[in-house]
């Protein structure tokens, strides 16, 4: 059975007519192309590399049907940098080389793009616990707290 | 700690200027990670493509009586489903000769579907091709098999038993492979060294008698394995894998599917999610999707689901070492006798058969240890699990926990800091040859080893430990070390994989003065792409960005045997370099020509900031000019030389060649609980010559975090009938952020005189002096409760029991 759905993702309506059991990381993979949102689990939201925002909070979109999207605003990695000027996370991932294989890297910067909103200053505790939804199999994880600690740092100043 | 306090002592110093070869430069991958923009393998469609879904085994050992599939076929969407029956007759199956180690071994006779019994629990037996993955998924689900269940066997010990269920009839018995490592070719010689070994052990004044058990896990990455096939009956075959060796693949499709080997082109995309070891194999499963793709005329893709990853591969370690470790009692090891068994699983995996960690393991068992007198045999055993599949630290890991372990047991047997021992039997001169063949080229063992317990403070360490009893704190300082493979040269790697173990590089300068580099290897964030920038930037004395690398596609590459072993950093990188000596010679040589410097050789030229440099009488030429001139003016060249600018090499070389890594970590054990906590770890690396020092830190702390997952966390777990109850992230678990402490990396080594740069290889083999350094640390923080840590995963449950057992003990 299908469902018509307006899903909006970084700024871009998507009208599509969906499976009701289609999930949203399928959606914004194969029916708005968007590839940079993984898949490295079994749907369990255990991985957290297709971590999105959906009105600017944070999910799991393996673990949302798409029809559960529909008039809602999604972010995705595609959307990180403006106006052609990379993020600061992203600026600070590259210099810090916090990315090996780089799979796990979008769904860990569209979580700390709002961590850091709601928390500008954290300590490297914070951070750390801030990533259990998010697992890095190739950095062990040093360089990418250490790309957080700068890139709030230059957020705070901004 | 931040980045750069932890490179404090890095082996060369500051890079000029015009060095970059040494820099910590900037990622080249970066900006497509980090915005969406990467191509993994499930990221890359084709038009008209299909969906391939497998159905798999719910048993662990049982015979195959039926297989319905008309329920499937009627689906919707579905345009083929496919049995191993049917399979059979139209193409080869394993084993095929390109895959197949130089080793005598039991080679089990396999297709990529199974025919009339399944051997684990997930083997394949039918697959579903549909226009739509929910639609292929629907269809896998029912297909219907009627199985016959039949004993299953899961333990390698038993497995090895006089009238143990068979895992493949065509077999006597399970066990698959066996060898003496030590003492040399004949029978006799062997008989000879056992007496010997024997002798020693009976005279030493210290002997240390142990089992040591390493449970089954390994290093999955987060992209699971997947392919994508397309078919054209002119052209062929065009294959995107997830591999390591995009090269071997193309061979082994072409010979499995009877395709002429001009007619195959493998692409691993140039992004892929982690290998570790993983992808290294020449696994089943592409196999299936190529001959569907050929088939239906249609292109074909399979992205693996994690259920089926963590079922069917990335299971390594999984040894059984009995050892015995015997010592003068001033600490030098006379001695080690070592029987060790492994679990190769049903075997059935092309490249490895799940034997050749195993294998390596007990070879590489002696380490960096000076232990001329050895005794190592292993015997791998045929089991009802997934087969062995490589994991960094390959084979070693299990080996590296039981001998490194063994000589802190000595150490207490003597009364001495474990820490002497150690250093007294390190290998001090080099080159080596150990008992068991393997050649260590260079370095200085005790400088990287001193560097260690100087920065991770022994001393202070153990006035702090006193400290710490007497207010009933518990901790402990643990060591291990890793004379690691740096590339594996082809006099090991012919014999052992039947594959040449040469790094190759093709170098091609553009008109315009940039170059591309290609790469017959496949990397999966490993770096390549900057660090052989590096390389050619350093020897054209351009900038890395005027450099390209291309990886993974056999249509451009050059032949290599694939990204393993630690090889891009002392192969491939030796490669790049010797190509890119020849350019610059044959650039020299044309400059000197031009310039009428009748006397000039190509030595008195330097390649430098973007300008040809003439020293004898300071006259230079833009790079670009000269390139230029050689590629789109090939007027007046000199007698014997010819037009273009493009050149591939291949780096052999003489000997294998080792990069050097100790690892030292301080714990402390909550004894109420038997929870434990990581408060440092520190480790001390020789790879030469570091290309990139950020790239590199970032190596050793991701392979350092995953050996800490695996000694503490991961664990494959089967249940008494052979199901797999751990084939998800919240049964398979996985260290996060909040689980593990910082890594401090710090270098003490010395260039490898063997490659151009004096670089070395590293990253492979890091993972294995983990859960050594793990279990001593915590024994050491337990002496007072004299525990000792022989079996793996370390978790507190068992610790905690330890504890009580041995306050029991006490009180009794």
């Amino acid at each position: 059975m299908n469902k018509d759905v307006k899903i909006s993702i970084n700024g871009v309506a998507y009208e599509k007519s969906v499976p009701l059991r289609m999930l949203l990381v399928d959606f914004i993979r194969d029916e708005a192309g968007l590839t940079g949102t993984h898949i490295g689990c079994t749907y369990e939201g255990r991985c957290g590399t297709c971590t999105v925002q959906m009105d600017g909070e944070a999910v799991k979109s393996c673990m949302l049907l798409a029809v559960q999207a529909d008039g809602r605003e999604i972010a995705t990695v595609e959307g990180l940098a403006s106006n052609g000027r990379l993020h600061p996370l992203q600026e600070a991932f590259n210099e810090h080389h916090a990315l090996q294989c780089g799979f796990c890297t979008p769904g860990i910067l569209m979580n700390t793009e709002e961590f850091l909103k709601e928390n500008p200053d954290p300590s490297e505790a914070e951070i750390r616990r801030s990533l259990v939804g998010n697992i890095c199999r190739c950095t062990g994880y040093d360089h990418i707290i250490d790309a957080i600690q700068t890139a709030a740092k230059r957020l705070r100043q901004a | 700690m931040t980045t750069s306090e932890s490179s404090a002592t890095t082996v060369s110093s500051a890079p000029e200027s015009s060095d970059w070869v040494g820099r910590s430069f900037k990622r080249k991958e970066d900006h497509r990670l980090t915005t969406g923009k990467g191509q993994y393998l499930a990221d890359i469609a084709a038009p008209g493509m299909a969906h391939l879904v497998f159905h798999r085994s719910t048993h662990a050992h049982a015979l195959i009586k039926k297989v319905d599939t008309s329920k499937a076929a009627k689906m919707p969407g579905v345009l083929a489903v496919i049995t191993g029956a049917e399979l059979k007759d139209q193409i080869l199956g394993f084993p095929q000769p390109v895959v197949v180690p130089a080793l005598e071994a039991k080679y089990p006779t396999f297709w990529p579907l199974a025919l009339d019994k399944v051997k684990f629990h997930g083997e394949p037996i039918a697959a579903v091709v549909a226009v739509d993955k929910y639609q292929a998924e629907d269809a896998a689900l029912v297909i219907e098999v009627e199985y016959e269940p039949l004993p299953v066997v899961l333990d390698p010990e038993k497995a090895l038993e006089a009238g143990a269920p068979r895992v493949h009839e065509i077999f006597d018995d399970n066990e698959m492979f066996a060898l003496t490592f030590t003492g040399g070719q004949t029978q006799e010689e062997q008989d000879a060294n056992d007496k010997d070994v024997e002798a020693l052990i009976q005279e030493a004044d210290v002997v240390v008698k142990q089992r040591f058990r390493v449970h089954r896990t390994g290093v999955t990455p987060m992209e699971t394995r997947g392919a994508l096939a397309q078919w054209d009956e002119s052209d062929g075959l065009l294959a995107h894998v997830t591999t390591q060796r995009p090269h071997i693949d193309r061979l082994a499709l072409a010979d499995m599917l009877s395709i002429p080997p001009q007619m195959v082109q493998v692409i691993a995309p140039r992004d892929q999610g982690g290998e570790f070891g993983v992808k290294a194999p020449f696994y089943r499963e592409p196999i299936l999707v190529c001959h569907m793709a050929r088939k239906l005329g249609r292109p074909v893709r399979w992205v693996e689901t994690r259920e089926e990853h963590l079922m069917c591969v990335s299971q390594e370690r999984d040894q059984i070492h009995d050892i015995e470790v015997a010592a003068k009692s001033d600490g030098t090891i006379t001695a080690v006798r070592d029987r060790a068994i492994g679990d190769a699983g049903d075997g059935c995996e092309g490249v490895y058969w799940g034997f050749l960690m195993p294998f390596l393991g007990a070879a590489l068992l002696p380490n960096a240890y000076d232990l001329p007198k050895c005794d190592i045999k292993l015997r791998v055993a045929f089991t009802n699990k997934s087969a062995l599949s490589p994991a960094r630290s390959f084979g070693a890991f299990p080996a590296r926990f039981a001998l490194d372990r063994a000589i802190d047991l000595v150490a207490r047997k003597l009364g001495m800091d474990p820490a002497d021992v150690r250093r007294k039997n390190l290998i001090t001169e080099l080159p080596y040859t150990s008992a068991t063949g393997v050649h260590y080229d260079s370095g200085d063992f005790l400088k990287t080893w001193d560097n260690l317990t100087k920065t991770i403070g022994l001393t202070a360490f153990r006035k702090e430990q006193a400290k710490a009893l007497k207010e009933g704190r518990y901790i402990g300082i643990g060591f291990a070390v890793g004379a690691e493979l740096s590339g594996v040269a082809s006099e090991v790697l012919v014999p052992m994989e039947n594959q040449p173990g040469y790094g190759a590089a093709t170098v091609r300068v553009d008109p315009r003065g940039t170059v591309l580099v290609f790469e017959g290897d496949a990397p999966g964030g490993q770096g390549h792409e900057t660090s052989l920038a590096q390389i050619a930037a350093q020897e054209f004395g351009i900038h890395p960005n005027d450099i390209v690398v291309k990886t993974g596609d056999t249509s451009i590459t050059p032949f290599g045997s694939g990204t393993i072993g630690a090889r891009a950093g002392s192969y491939t990188a030796s490669a790049v370099s010797i190509a890119c000596r020849r350019l610059k010679d044959k650039i020299a040589v044309i400059m000197a020509h031009d310039l009428k410097l009748e006397d000039a050789t190509p030595e008195d030229f330097e390649f430098k900031n973007g300008e040809v440099i003439y020293k004898g009488g300071n006259i230079r030429k833009t790079f670009v000019e000269m390139t230029n001139r050689i590629i789109m003016m090939p007027l007046d060249l000199p007698e014997g030389v010819d037009a273009g600018l493009d050149e591939t090499a291949f780096f052999e070389a003489d000997k294998p060649m080792i990069c050097f890594s100790c690892h030292g970590t301080i714990i402390e054990v909550d004894a109420d609980t038997g929870q434990f906590e990581i408060k440092k770890y520190v480790t001390s690396e020789d790879a030469g010559t570091v290309i990139n020092p950020l790239i590199v830190e970032g190596q050793v702390q991701g392979a350092v975090v995953q050996g800490i997952s695996n000694t503490i966390f991961e664990e494959f777990v089967y249940d008494e009938n052979g199901q797999q109850l751990t084939a998800d992230f919240e049964n398979y678990q996985i260290a996060s952020a909040a689980d593990v402490p910082r890594v401090m990396v710090t270098h003490a080594g010395v260039p490898c005189p063997h490659t151009p740069l004096g670089t070395r290889g590293l990253g492979e083999g890091l993972p294995g002096p983990v859960p050594a350094a793990l279990g001593n640390a915590v024994s050491d923080a337990l002496q007072p409760f004299g525990i000792e840590i022989t079996d793996l995963p370390l978790r507190a449950n068992k610790i905690w029991a330890m504890i009580q057992e041995a306050k029991k003990k006490t009180a009794a």
